[in-house]
């Protein structure tokens, strides 16, 4: 579904991501951890290409999607494919609830208004907003914004779902009802690469956690395994200071 | 010296409310044109082509750089002259000229309006965009440019205001507003004291109503959404 290849990422001296290589599965939830700065952002945002890397190959379903030739339509059409959920939300706030839903399926995949509309009331349905298309940002609470967050991504159809944090802007009561929504799309099969510091979501959904740190995936397994029994030193004490 | 400034504006009220009109008229048409150039020019300044920054960089710096009685005198003598040596008696109209130098000078001020407004529009709203498969251009479009619009009200008021009181100086070359009627006042009753206190009295009722305005505007945009 996804293979990543030695990936590289500079930005100027700074060498972020240094050598990342990984494979994702269809329906795969594959949670990433690590400690601040490690380059889990950057990871993700390298995988939908809102960075470009410096070096390495990244396939989404065996299309190599880094065009070097700097080819912006075949950009835009992988990140057709890629959703991803921000720490911040970003909602567009001049927009209502619904409309922020429709919008990129009107404009990017041309679906009529009116089809447009309908799924995004049913999307919205998905995430337990039904009652708030017309509501804007401002209006909701930030457990909200993030699921209608999450619905605008699934409204383009994406093959893979990436999360950057998804609650860790969030109040504690509100996490909940964000990651239920997370664990809904997990079971209905989609594929996702969440970066969470959740490890309670982490082992009940994750088929498999990798740890990141400096750039590098230091260690990846099961949940289980990974958390009851580390191999790598680092992981350990990374562990030792969350759980 | 009160009653008799406030006779003088009573004696010649419909003289001085029809030049406080011509400038009304100068006035927006102006901005008007001048939001259109600016909006197009605040764009190019963020463009990623350098080309098109630096051109839009150096149209700001130029008619910012340079005094508005200059560019009013360069619109309304130096380019007809250079013309009028290919076509011979050619001449443009004071109130062409006005709106043609007010226009290119109001967009360079716009311009940076424009421009300040759309930066300050978050950086993860263009990425929200992006990751959803838009444009750049579709990303500006419905994303940006609406959001930076909403911030651009007040200091486009401000614009306004700052061009109703600049747009005196095309008394210079005789287009017959507000200033020019002064003038005409003052050298034909000899009330100087008189008469410029009524020209500053009308130019004053015209800013404040405008910012009145302006502020009721706001009120209406931060009430119909947004935070
Ligand atoms: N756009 C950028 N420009 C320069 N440095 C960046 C940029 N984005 C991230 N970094 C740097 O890259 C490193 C990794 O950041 P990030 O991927 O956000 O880590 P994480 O998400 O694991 O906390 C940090 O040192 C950060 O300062
Ligand atoms: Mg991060």
């Amino acid at each position: 579904m996804v293979r990543v290849e030695n990936l590289h990422k500079h930005f100027g001296k700074l060498h972020v991501l240094k050598g990342i290589t990984n494979r994702i599965m269809k329906g795969e939830v594959v949670v990433i951890i690590g400690p601040s700065g490690s380059g889990k952002s950057t990871f993700l945002r390298c995988l939908n290409l809102l960075e470009m890397p410096t070096s390495g190959d990244i396939y989404i379903e065996g299309v190599n999607v880094i065009n070097r030739g700097e080819n912006r339509v075949s950009i835009n059409k992988v990140r057709e494919n890629v959703g991803i959920v921000f720490q911040s939300f970003n909602l567009f706030p001049h927009m209502t609830a619904l409309r922020n839903i429709e919008l990129a399926p009107m404009i990017v995949r041309r679906v009529p208004e009116a089809q447009a509309r309908e799924d995004a009331l049913a999307l919205l349905n998905r995430v337990g907003l039904a009652d708030k298309a017309d509501s804007y940002p401002s209006q909701l609470s930030g457990g909200q914004q993030q699921r209608v967050a999450i619905a605008r991504a699934l409204a383009m159809k994406p093959k893979v779902m990436l999360f950057d944090e998804p609650t860790s802007a969030l109040d504690p009561e509100m996490i909940g009802e964000v990651l239920d929504v997370m664990k809904g799309l997990a079971r209905d099969g989609m594929t996702m690469v969440v970066v969470t510091h959740e490890m309670g979501f982490a082992r009940e959904v994750a088929d498999r956690v990798l740890f990141m740190d400096d750039g590098v995936i230091v260690e990846e397994n099961t949940p289980a395994e990974l958390f009851s029994n580390p191999q790598n030193p680092r992981t350990k004490a990374f562990l030792s200071k969350i759980l | 010296m009160v009653a008799s400034t406030l006779s003088f504006l009573w004696e010649h009220k419909s003289f001085l409310l029809w030049g406080a009109w011509s400038t009304i008229q100068l006035t927006t048409i102006s901005v008007a044109l001048g939001t259109v150039i600016g909006t197009v020019v605040g764009i190019c300044r963020v463009s990623r082509s350098k080309v098109l920054s630096l051109a839009a960089a150096g149209y700001a710096d130029f008619i910012r750089g340079t005094p508005l009685l200059v560019q009013i005198f360069l619109v309304h003598y130096g380019l007809p002259a250079v013309v009028s040596s290919y076509v011979p008696g050619f001449y443009v109209a004071p109130f062409v000229s006005a709106v043609a130098a007010l226009s290119i000078n109001s967009g360079a001020y716009v311009s940076e309006i424009v421009r300040a407004g759309i930066q300050s529009i978050e950086k993860g709203q263009t990425e929200a965009g992006r990751s959803l498969g838009m444009t750049y251009g579709q990303t500006m479009r419905y994303i940006i440019l609406p959001q930076a619009f909403r911030r651009i009200v007040p200091p486009l008021g401000n614009e306004f205001i700052a061009m109703l009181k600049d747009s005196s100086l095309v008394f210079a070359i005789g287009y017959n507003e507000l200033m020019t009627r002064g003038k005409i006042l003052m050298t034909k009753y000899f009330q100087f004291f008189e008469t410029w206190v009524a020209v500053a009295l009308v130019f004053l009722c015209m800013t404040l109503l405008v910012s009145r305005l302006v502020r009721f505007v706001e009120r209406r945009m931060a009430i119909n959404g947004e935070s």
